[in-house]
């Protein structure tokens, strides 16, 4: 499947709006699934710690396959790695939910569940008008179900253990909630996306059925949290923030410690 | 029969589960037994164990210990103090005779060879191999 | 005349045999019980959790399983600072993945002391005190990325040819346990020798970084296995917890990877290294067996610093374990 022959049925103003979206989901799951693997290694529990490294390995690999989808969209010489590792960070388009640093484990928890229930949202909402995407994503839900069962498990777990347990977790849900909402912000061009089946419905049904469900899970924990959509802040930060500034300056060192070599 | 299995859970383990006071879950990390299947129709096999508070735990530390290449199709995960072992030699493997009970029991290669002496006959041919046999040389049809 | 029905079932005398009566675990003295078990060891049958063991027989294997999970959760530290900042998304996946199977081998290595009758919490206060020990590869510091290609290749394989030897133990969990980790094992060499060949074919400063890494890891590599030890007086190799002497592993470890690393171009850093065909084996120059002894007793560039690192960890995390758990009684 050549770029151009899967492109040709795109417009410019379609193309772009998919470009801007791909990037929004690819930048999610990298950031996220780098700001995760930190555990490996560290968990508190050495059997947790396999299932955590798995979870964030997942995340990378979902967005390894975006930024290879992103690449052939593109067209413009860059392959995967290019895109993941070759960007300042003020051109880095993840959600503000993954801005966070990663907390502790009930930081970590609490940022699992939201993002990945907002995620399975998001994906519920892709359409078939773009069949690479459209492939693609199929896959990646069906690994996505194992991340929401792990979340939820110990969601359960924290929130019912009472003591600094649920006081932890609960403050960790409060502190993240202003963001979380981030992740189901409208993109850029949703509007040619819709038109184009590239989305199935816009991203503020998929908030509102995302909403319904964190509330449905809260709810009979005894935890109320306030989520709204994401109106006047853009998705992602305007600013890099010191945290990711930081990471930026990591990850990307060996690379540019010598630019155009393989490794 | 024997009770070793529960060692780990017997030394200074604090509450038995499910005898947990209060709200919220409760329980101690226990050995979780692990049997994995790795194509289709094979038979489970054990494969090791993981350490979990409680079973649904145990069936995700499974998957990631035993299946995180893919190497598995299907995981059965037991309760260590829920598995009955009997290792009693007496009782698996008594001591007296037994062979009329396994085909090294029956060899008939003197007696067959007799018959046909008797008889004048040769040995039919190896069109088709009789039941009696087991595939293993020296047995049945000699 | 024979009785045409009488089927006279009899197996050959060869046949007939006693089955392993585990007569060590019957109502027996000591010494007897002691002697069934020893025969059987030496004969090369395998002893389970569940059988009795004479305290030399449980303390060696506890010991040696302890020493092994240390070092694969210390041997986590070196690399995953590095899992950050690999350089590629590729590279990034098997890094983590290869650490994530270290942690997988802690698990599986601390189960079976576990089932020994240690707890895992309390071998863990025995590291981090330093009471229990972890090998010496993992207390040194990783510099660059050409450090993490030279370990995942080098540092695992010197690891693989210990723990092949490792898979026959007369320990019937750990011999099984060391079959798995072979297994998982092969992948992270393959990686290492993968991101060393990639460098060695690349630029000038890669290669530079490359040899580098290897003049600072072949001191170690080659203590990694210990001094020669003698044969007859080997206890671990008298309850057959392990099949290979000291000198032995160091010997295929130079067979099989000295030419694989000289065939890159790389040039290792021991003047004195070179086959004696005469005498069938590699001579190299002494290891330092100080700097070994100074650094697995704790001693060395990054121990404190990682069991520090451990120890922060560990607190850090306490509460979530607490949580999970049911409420302790008061401690006896």
């Amino acid at each position: 499947m050549t770029p151009t022959s899967v492109m040709s049925g795109l417009d410019t103003p379609t193309r772009s709006a998919l470009a801007g979206l791909l990037l929004a989901m690819a930048d999610d799951d990298f950031v996220i699934g780098f700001s995760d693997s930190e555990w490996t290694g560290i968990a508190p529990i050495l059997e947790e710690d396999v299932a955590m490294s798995s979870i964030a390995q997942d995340e990378l690999g979902h967005a390894k396959v975006l930024y290879e989808l992103l690449a052939g969209l593109l067209d413009d010489g860059r392959d995967a790695d290019a895109l993941a590792y070759d960007r300042e960070p003020e051109a880095y388009r993840h959600a503000r939910l993954l801005d966070h640093g990663r907390g502790d484990w009930a930081t970590t928890i609490a940022r699992r569940f939201l993002y990945d229930t907002a995620d399975a949202a998001r994906l519920a909402s892709i359409g078939d008008g773009w069949p690479p995407l459209a492939e693609l994503v199929a896959k990646i839900r069906r690994e996505e179900r194992y991340h929401v069962m792990h979340a939820l498990a110990w969601v359960d777990r924290l929130a019912r253990a009472g003591g600094e347990a649920r006081t932890r977790f609960a403050a960790a849900l409060e502190a993240l909630a202003p963001d979380a909402p981030t992740v189901l912000a409208a993109p850029e061009g949703e509007a040619a996306l819709l038109e184009a089946g590239i989305l199935a419905r816009p991203m503020s049904a998929a908030f509102r059925g995302w909403r319904t469900e964190v509330f449905g899970i809260l709810g009979p924990l005894g935890i109320t949290l306030a989520l709204e959509a994401a109106t006047d802040a853009t998705r992602h930060r305007a600013t890099p923030s010191d945290d990711f500034r930081w990471l930026w300056g990591e990850f990307t060192s060996v690379r540019r410690s010598d630019p155009g070599a393989s490794w | 029969m024997t009770d070793d299995g529960n060692r780990m859970i017997d030394e200074g383990a604090p509450i038995a589960p499910g005898e947990a006071s209060g709200e919220g879950p409760g329980g101690i990390l226990e050995p979780y037994e692990v049997f994995r299947q790795e194509k289709d129709g094979d038979p489970m096999r054990h494969g090791g164990n993981v350490l979990a508070p409680d079973l649904e735990l145990a069936l995700h530390y499974a998957r990631e210990m035993y299946s995180r290449r893919g190497e598995s199709v299907r995981l059965w995960v037991v309760r260590r103090a829920d598995i009955g072992v009997l290792d009693d030699l007496d009782l698996l493997q008594p001591p007296l005779d037994r062979s009329f009970k396994k085909p090294g029991g029956y060899v008939m290669r003197d007696k067959l060879a007799a018959a046909r002496d008797r008889a004048g006959t040769t040995k039919p041919g190896a069109r088709a191999a009789s039941h009696d046999t087991t595939g293993r040389r020296g047995e049945g049809d000699r | 005349m024979t009785d045409p029905l009488a089927l006279d079932p009899v197996l050959p005398a060869r046949e007939r045999s006693e089955p392993s009566l585990r007569r060590w675990n019957e109502d027996l003295p000591h010494d007897e019980r002691y002697e069934h078990f020893e025969a059987h060891v030496l004969a090369g049958g395998k002893i389970e959790p569940n059988d009795w063991m004479p305290d030399e027989y449980r303390t060696a294997v506890l010991r040696f399983v302890e020493m092994h999970a240390n070092s694969e959760l210390m041997g986590v530290l070196p690399e995953r600072e590095w899992i950050m900042r690999a350089p590629t998304l590729r590279r990034k996946l098997a890094l983590t993945s290869k650490v994530q199977d270290e942690v997988g081998h802690a698990q599986l290595l601390y189960r079976v002391a576990e089932d020994l009758g240690k707890p895992r919490e309390a071998m863990l206060d025995d590291l981090l005190a330093g009471k229990t020990k972890f090998h010496n590869v993992f207390h040194y510091p990783t510099k660059t990325w050409a450090d993490i290609g030279v370990i995942a290749w080098l540092v695992d394989a010197a690891a693989i040819v210990a723990q092949q030897a490792l898979r026959d133990s007369s320990y019937g969990p750990y011999a099984r346990t060391m079959q798995k980790i072979c297994w998982e094992e092969s992948v992270h060499i393959m990686h290492g020798r993968d991101v060393v060949v990639t460098m060695a074919n690349g630029t000038a400063p890669q290669r530079e970084m490359l040899q580098e890494a290897l003049d600072r890891w072949w001191g170690p590599l080659m203590q990694m296995h210990g001094p020669r030890s003698d044969r007859a007086r080997d206890r671990d190799l008298h309850w057959r917890i392990k099949a290979k002497t000291s000198e032995e592993l160091r010997q295929e470890f130079l067979t099989i990877y000295v030419p694989r690393i000289r065939e890159l171009g790389l040039t290792i850093p021991d003047p004195e290294l070179a086959f004696d065909k005469d005498a069938g084996e590699w001579r190299y120059t002494d290891p330092d067996w100080n700097e070994l002894r100074t650094v697995v007793t704790n001693h060395g560039p990054k121990s404190q610093e990682r069991l520090e690192f451990r120890r922060l960890n560990r607190e850090a995390t306490a509460w979530v374990r607490a949580a999970i758990l049911a409420e302790p009684r008061a401690a006896a």
